[in-house]
């Protein structure tokens, strides 16, 4: 058999490899997907998935190695290197990738974890995802504040117990008809943390600026016979009503960002500082922080999510040279032959 | 089913009225009218999604309304792009199409308008479902050529030109290669989609890739159509039914991670907003 063969012979295995360890990759997703995330997760990083993974990126560089197409074409070597880049990346970022990283290198990272970090405090543990071990950053993070932004304007939700509903946004003394059934209604006042005191042996409710977040309207319903009712709508006991009422009352306000001020600090000095939200995380030494969880009764304190960037770069540039090679190989290839035919036949 | 007795949906049903009935105008030969219903109904569609818009507030690609909304109206000029363009035929299975997508829009999801919530608020929320939203276009494009190759023996003489209404084109490519050249422009998007996605991810959730069953089946629909170009690079049109079948695959997925993984409670995960 003669060189030429052998070689053509093993490009022809090298692609029935390929092929093979797409349709493997198909599979194992769908299995991961009806396991979850959390546990898909486990899964994809278990040891017979990390000798599939390096499996993979080592048929990638073969492929780029036999097949001579994949380099006199730039747009099919981008997409392919851009394959490895991702796929190396992830390696390299995975928690077995850093593990290795201290063993090889002396390289001492968090892979992922979380603090958490009350008002005004500073904090430089993070809980590792196991659970079971606390790394420490080499600086510190302090929380400056933290709040919860709605948008506006806030909504009365109101049902009747014929199931017709009504959502009307807050305006303070606005009075709303609600139909010759139901009369009307009114906000009267409104509470960021409502409590209530005695006074004169009645009770007085208030908006106590000291204590936790207990948003809460007060409403006035006056009946079709002119007979007015005061009622108070929490916004954490929705639906709650008395035997007597005629109508079931939520007080709903819609979340439009959870943000965190927050300033790192090396010795005792503040190095850099940003407002954090979802969608926009700090990045500092090396470490993404992103806005996971808050204290939803108190607003006291926030949990941050803390990502090493590890092979980030790499991911990075591998999904840059896989969108240019798609676009350019998949894309103008075919517009430039369709313009060039169309040139050809006149059209 | 919800009827939907407002503007908006008055849009909705009339473009699909003016779609179905530019459909039935094939039959009857009369191509300039079925052009000019199509037109009509785009016109309807573009309507439908500006006020929803304007409605909203924000772009509307948050639900599953908005995006079967966007899809009904970008069918048009994604048919044109083909015909024109790509060369690829099957007009009256474009008009078969972009009616279907409203349907969902008009009778099956709830337009109750939504705020967005804050993991939305991100300027990669817009090119994430749009450029997902046009690729699902045209794989949904091409899957009707790979199934007109498929199984319509009769016609299956090359030329989708052939196609109820329309005479014969040697202009269009046979069905097997509009099929390729479709999901050579969708993949592409669906590429880019996929990577926007990721990327937005690490911003929101802090990780690239979350192992969510939405990103699983996103993840499998892409390999499909990777699965499609390597057995046609290894066979080229050998196979040509078994291309077509990978094609009709990828399509099966993509509706599965549009459909089951948003609706189904089997596959809760992060996508689940997108109800």
């Amino acid at each position: 058999m003669t060189e030429g063969r052998l070689t053509s012979k093993f490009r022809r295995g090298v692609l029935w490899v390929a092929l093979s360890l797409i349709l493997l990759l198909i599979f194992l997703s769908i299995y991961g997907a009806f396991l979850g995330a959390e546990r898909a997760k486990n899964f994809f990083s278990s040891l017979p998935l990390a000798v599939y993974w390096i499996a993979l990126t080592a048929l990638l560089i073969v492929g780029v190695v036999m097949f001579h197409r994949l380099v006199r074409v730039p747009a099919l070597l981008l997409i392919h290197v851009g394959c490895i880049l991702i796929l190396a990346g992830s390696i390299w970022g995975s928690q077995a990738g850093h593990k290795l990283q201290k063993k090889l290198f002396g390289i001492d990272k968090i892979p992922t974890g979380q603090m958490l970090i009350y008002q005004g405090e500073q904090e430089h543990r993070v809980v590792l995802d196991d659970a079971k071990q606390i790394g420490e950053l080499p600086f510190y993070v302090r929380l400056t504040d933290f709040r919860v932004e709605y948008y506006k304007p806030d909504y009365l939700q109101i049902q009747s117990g014929q199931g017709k509903n009504w959502g009307i946004p807050v305006e303070i003394g606005r009075e709303i008809p609600l139909g010759q059934d139901f009369g009307t209604i009114k906000v009267v006042r409104q509470f960021e943390s409502f409590k209530i005191k005695v006074e004169d042996g009645k009770n007085v409710p208030f908006d106590d600026p000291n204590s936790a977040p207990n948003p809460a309207l007060e409403v006035e319903i006056r009946s079709p016979d002119g007979q007015a009712a005061t009622r108070y709508v929490f916004e954490r006991f929705p639906g709650h009503t008395r035997p007597e009422d005629k109508l079931r009352l939520w007080y709903q306000r819609i979340i439009s960002d959870y943000v965190s001020e927050l300033q790192i600090l090396r010795n005792n000095e503040v190095v850099a500082e940003k407002d954090i939200e979802v969608n926009r995380p700090l990045y500092f030494g090396g470490y993404h922080f992103y806005q996971h969880s808050y204290d939803a009764d108190a607003g006291k304190y926030t949990v941050l999510m803390v990502v090493s960037d590890t092979g980030l770069n790499l991911v990075y540039a591998g999904y840059l040279m896989l969108c240019i090679g798609a676009l350019w190989h998949f894309w103008l290839k075919h517009l430039y032959s369709a313009v060039t035919l169309r040139h050809v036949n006149g059209d | 089913m919800e009827i939907k007795y407002t503007i908006q949906g008055l849009l909705i049903y009339a473009a699909i009225a003016a779609y179905l009935s530019a459909f039935l105008t094939t039959f009857l030969r009369r191509e300039r009218v079925g052009n000019f219903l199509y037109l009509l109904g785009f016109i309807a569609a573009v309507l439908a999604f500006i006020y929803r818009w304007y409605d909203v507030r924000h772009v509307p690609l948050q639900n599953l309304f908005e995006v079967f909304l966007c899809l009904g109206m970008i069918s048009y000029p994604v048919s044109w792009f083909c015909r024109y363009t790509l060369r690829a035929g099957g007009y009256s299975g474009d008009l078969v199409i972009a009616a279907i997508m409203l349907v969902p829009a008009g009778f099956v999801f709830s337009a109750e308008p939504q705020r967005l919530p804050p993991a939305l608020q991100s300027w990669l929320f817009v090119p994430h479902v749009a450029v997902y939203a046009l690729s699902y276009i045209f794989m949904a494009k091409a899957t009707f050529q790979a199934i007109f190759q498929l199984l319509a023996p009769a016609l299956r003489r090359g030329y989708p030109g052939q196609w109820p209404g329309l005479k014969a084109d040697e202009k269009f490519l046979s069905a097997e290669d509009a099929t390729y050249r479709m999901v050579c422009v969708g993949f592409p998007l669906l590429t880019l989609g996929l990577i926007l996605g990721s990327c937005w991810g690490k911003l929101a959730w802090g990780d690239y890739w979350g192992w969510d069953p939405k990103e699983l089946w996103s993840l499998a629909s892409w390999l499909v159509y990777v699965g499609y170009f390597h057995f046609r690079y290894m066979f080229g049109k050998k196979y040509a039914r078994i291309n077509s079948l990978w094609a009709i695959a990828g399509m099966v997925f993509i509706l599965i991670t549009l459909f089951w993984v948003n609706l189904s409670n089997l596959f809760s995960g992060l996508h689940s907003y997108a109800r």
